[in-house]
């Protein structure tokens, strides 16, 4: 069996793909569980607020988020257009 | 199934020197949802009695909610009178969206927000507006001005702050529906994979792939939709709001 640079690349690239999605998903996950576990602290010590505490927090993860949104759209790029 | 992941219908037009190309099936999907949007709303204006004296029906008290809703969930923090110019905007966006995020619960249907030249028409939009309400609100000297602050050596920070805004807006709302469109897809097709390779598992093979079918549907499609268009036009009118006030 003779493997070509051609197949070398295919094998990377999945590979790549799988890494970037991966270690790229980490950060974003943790952040948003603190971001959760505080909004969930905010609320049990005051229900009353509880509307404006979500909002604020979806604002937040949605904004963390961005950092796994770029190592998806990296994965993505590696799959389909490299 | 795999094989086509990435693979779409494209309509080339060469007018000339200038070539436009179309996605078909994402101009006919959010032909579709538009449809079906204005469907709903013909639907519910129908009855609504032109006397405001009459008794409130079901169709208007389920009207008077959802748009309470909107006001307080995606226009929280406006000036009343910029919050009334935009409530049309910012909630047509909503809906556009989530109903774009919902259709790809129909089988063989795909949603419009998995294309990203659709999600980043969106984001251009919103931020077009953001550009239009802070002219209109502060002036263009004002608004102009606001770049070089605090110093003016940082125009280039503020330019990239926009830029890379607009960009994740749009790259947001398209790797999370695309992500779970290609997890749905690789999951349905591994398990049918798995379930062929094991003997006498075929009976069970509809049931179990009806199953996960529907639960994959149900969180990607249905759940994360409505949270991601939630967030698309909560981030919106937060922009909207940065640059305008």
């Amino acid at each position: 069996m003779n493997i070509s640079g051609e197949h070398l690349v295919e094998a990377i690239k999945y590979l790549a793909a799988g890494i970037a999605m991966g270690l790229g998903a980490i950060g974003p996950a943790i952040g948003e569980g603190i971001a959760a576990a505080h909004a969930l602290d905010g609320m049990a010590r005051q229900p009353e607020m509880e509307g404006a505490l979500l909002r604020t927090m979806i604002i937040g993860q949605a904004i963390t988020e961005s950092t796994g949104i770029y190592s998806l759209v990296v994965a993505i790029i590696l799959l389909f257009v490299v | 199934m795999l094989e086509r992941l990435g693979q779409k219908l494209i309509l080339r037009l060469e007018l000339g020197p200038l070539v436009v190309s179309f996605d078909v099936v994402t101009v006919a999907m959010s032909l579709v949802v538009s449809l079906i949007l204005i469907g709903i709303a013909l639907w519910l204006r129908r009855d609504i009695p032109r006397d405001p004296e009459a008794p409130v029906g079901r169709k208007l008290a389920f009207l008077a909610g959802a748009f309470d809703f909107f006001h307080e969930q995606l226009l929280g923090g406006f000036s009343p009178e910029l919050s009334r110019r935009l409530f049309p905007v910012i909630t047509t966006l909503f809906l556009y969206v989530l109903f774009s995020n919902w259709i790809s619960v129909v089988p063989k249907a795909e949603s419009p927000t998995q294309n990203l030249n659709v999600t980043m028409g969106l984001a251009l939009m919103v931020y077009g507006l953001s550009h239009y309400y802070a002219i209109r609100t502060k002036g263009a000297r004002v608004h102009f001005r606001s770049y070089l602050e605090p110093y003016a050596f940082l125009l280039p920070m503020n330019m990239i702050g926009d830029f890379g805004r607009t960009l994740s807006h749009g790259f947001r709302l398209f790797g999370n529906i695309f992500g779970g469109a290609i997890l749905t897809t690789i999951v349905l097709s591994l398990t049918a994979k798995v379930i062929a390779a094991i003997p006498l598992a075929a009976p069970f093979g509809l049931v179990f792939g009806v199953g996960l079918g529907t639960f994959l549907n149900a969180w990607f499609g249905v759940f994360i939709g409505a949270i991601q268009a939630l967030v698309f036009a909560l981030l919106a009118s937060v922009y909207i709001r940065l640059m305008a006030t």
